[in-house]
């Protein structure tokens, strides 16, 4: 089961799990509608649209909350988590938009180690800041930073990117290696990581595998949910199989081109560059990665080739 | 005392930190204090107090009972009010900006904010990972500028006040592009 959970901006709502549908411009999960915007919702879709080009008859298992910023339902997630993670038994867990809050999140994440066989974990957004000042990056599998939380990662004692020291800051693009290697040599960055920016870099222990900067779509970062689609398709891909670093480099290739091929703007809704997903896997998956769909007699087959 | 009997925003005091429950309470401090003319910053909790999502407000020690009294009377509870011996660290508070033709975003520290620079329309919200940044968002998109309350207003985390920051740049910038326009060649 590849399990995602996070809150969404409706007030009210509870703590819904479920099969996460897509439906239209909108997310079903047990019968509720979630729209897909900026957020974990743009999350789940971008992860289920990767799963169901795969081939993959299981979508994602999504547990989500309402929380508009009080912090109420993040709680309530967190503790549902840590209750229930060794029922659920996924294989990858993503968390993802939640009130950072470290007693709670150390919780959950003993929880999570604890299970046999313990979740390949992956956190963005509060989830990560979360995991950071706790000091449980090491726990998780894949973060996937923006070139300002990669800052926050590496600055020893940020516990939001608020509180950034100033020499930290203003992460152009050449010193995004460094902050890399120090986050990683101090415990605070995972195994793999995807710092998405003007140009995205994939790391592993530490040190830079590659940098994916084409094709270069400015107007991408302006969009609310360009990051949160690459964490989806990480999720989806990881939990596919395929190994961390190239999950994200799939990620960072496949988000840039649905960007070129949405035309988007500055005024670009994330939605439109999900849509454009399922093209873009079907014209560039197979000779980027050798993970090809090959039809077959009434119905299509996921095959591994080695390129 | 400044005029109209309100005290000088000044700190001779020794610097006091005041802990709060919630990142909502210190934005409404700070902005209670400073009405009523006491200093007052938004800074980070000492490291030992820090939940993840925290905000404290620094002040002058020795008008503490001055202050509770305002913040009392604005049902603001205060958790703690400790000295502070070592300079506290404020939150990100460089901005910068893209420029995209007729939109521009600002980034203040993990948040951007993209608008019209034609009409102030906000086109898109990105960045940040406290759960109130999707509520902004719905907020906030497809609005104008000049018709929004600021987003310390609405929102609860570090995240809405970085993303407040950058919408009083967005604001700045809209209304020195409109007023030049409104004033063409005349030096106004």
């Amino acid at each position: 089961m590849l399990l995602i959970a996070g809150t969404v901006p409706v007030e009210n709502l509870s703590l819904t799990v479920g099969k996460a549908v897509s439906e239209s411009d909108n997310l079903k999960v047990a019968g509720t509608n979630i729209p897909c915007t900026q957020g974990t919702a743009a999350m789940v879709s971008s992860a289920t649209a990767t799963l169901q080009y795969l081939g993959l008859k299981e979508a994602p298992t999504v547990a989500l909350i309402g929380d508009i910023g009080s912090g109420t339902g993040s709680k309530t997630l967190y503790k549902y988590l840590a209750d229930n993670i060794h029922k659920l038994k996924p294989q990858v867990l993503a968390l993802h938009y939640l009130m950072p809050i470290i007693p709670l999140m150390e919780k959950a994440v003993t929880a999570c180690k604890e299970c046999s066989p313990s979740p390949h974990l992956i956190a963005d957004a509060g989830s990560m800041y979360a995991a950071k000042a706790a000091g449980l990056s090491k726990d998780f599998e894949i973060m996937t930073p923006d070139a300002g939380e990669m800052s926050f990662l590496a600055d020893p004692n940020a516990t939001h990117p608020a509180y950034i020291q100033h020499h930290f800051l203003n992460a152009e693009s050449h010193k995004v290696p460094d902050l890399i290697r120090q986050a990683f040599e101090r415990g605070d960055a995972p195994h793999t990581l995807i710092v998405k920016g003007s140009t995205d870099f994939v790391a592993t222990s530490g040190e830079v595998v590659d940098t994916i900067s084409e094709p270069d779509v400015p107007a991408m970062e302006a969009i609310g949910g360009t990051g949160d689609t690459i964490t989806g398709m990480v999720s989806a891909f990881l939990y596919a199989g395929l190994e961390p670093p190239h999950a994200c480099i799939l990620a960072a290739r496949a988000n840039r081109t649905a960007g070129l091929y949405a035309k988007v703007t500055p005024a670009s809704r994330v939605i439109e560059v999900i849509r454009k997903l399922p093209d873009v896997f079907k014209k560039h998956l197979c000779e980027w990665s050798g993970v090809c769909i090959i039809p077959q007699k009434g119905k299509d087959c996921l095959e591994r080739r080695d390129l | 005392m400044g005029i109209f009997g309100k005290k000088e925003a000044v700190t001779e005091g020794g610097k006091g930190l005041m802990l709060l429950r919630e990142v909502p309470d210190a934005m409404r401090a700070e902005k209670v204090l400073r009405k009523a003319g006491f200093s007052a910053r938004l800074v980070a909790p000492p490291l030992q107090f820090r939940e993840g999502c925290d905000l404290a407000v620094e002040t002058d020690i020795v008008e503490q009972v001055a202050i509770k009294r305002v913040l009392a009377q604005g049902s603001i509870p205060i958790v703690r009010m400790l000295p502070l011996g070592t300079d506290s660290i404020e939150p990100v508070s460089i901005v910068s900006v893209v420029d995209y033709g007729n939109a521009a975003m600002v980034r203040a520290g993990n948040m951007k904010m993209a608008f019209d620079k034609r009409t102030g329309d906000i086109l898109n919200i990105s960045g940040g990972g406290c759960p109130d940044v999707p509520y902004l968002y719905a907020q906030f998109v497809g609005r104008n500028l000049e018709e929004v309350s600021p987003p310390r207003d609405i929102g609860y985390t570090l995240c809405a006040l970085m993303l407040d920051r950058a919408f009083e740049e967005c604001l700045r910038l809209y209304r020195e592009k409109s007023n030049a326009v409104d004033c063409g060649d005349s030096a106004c």
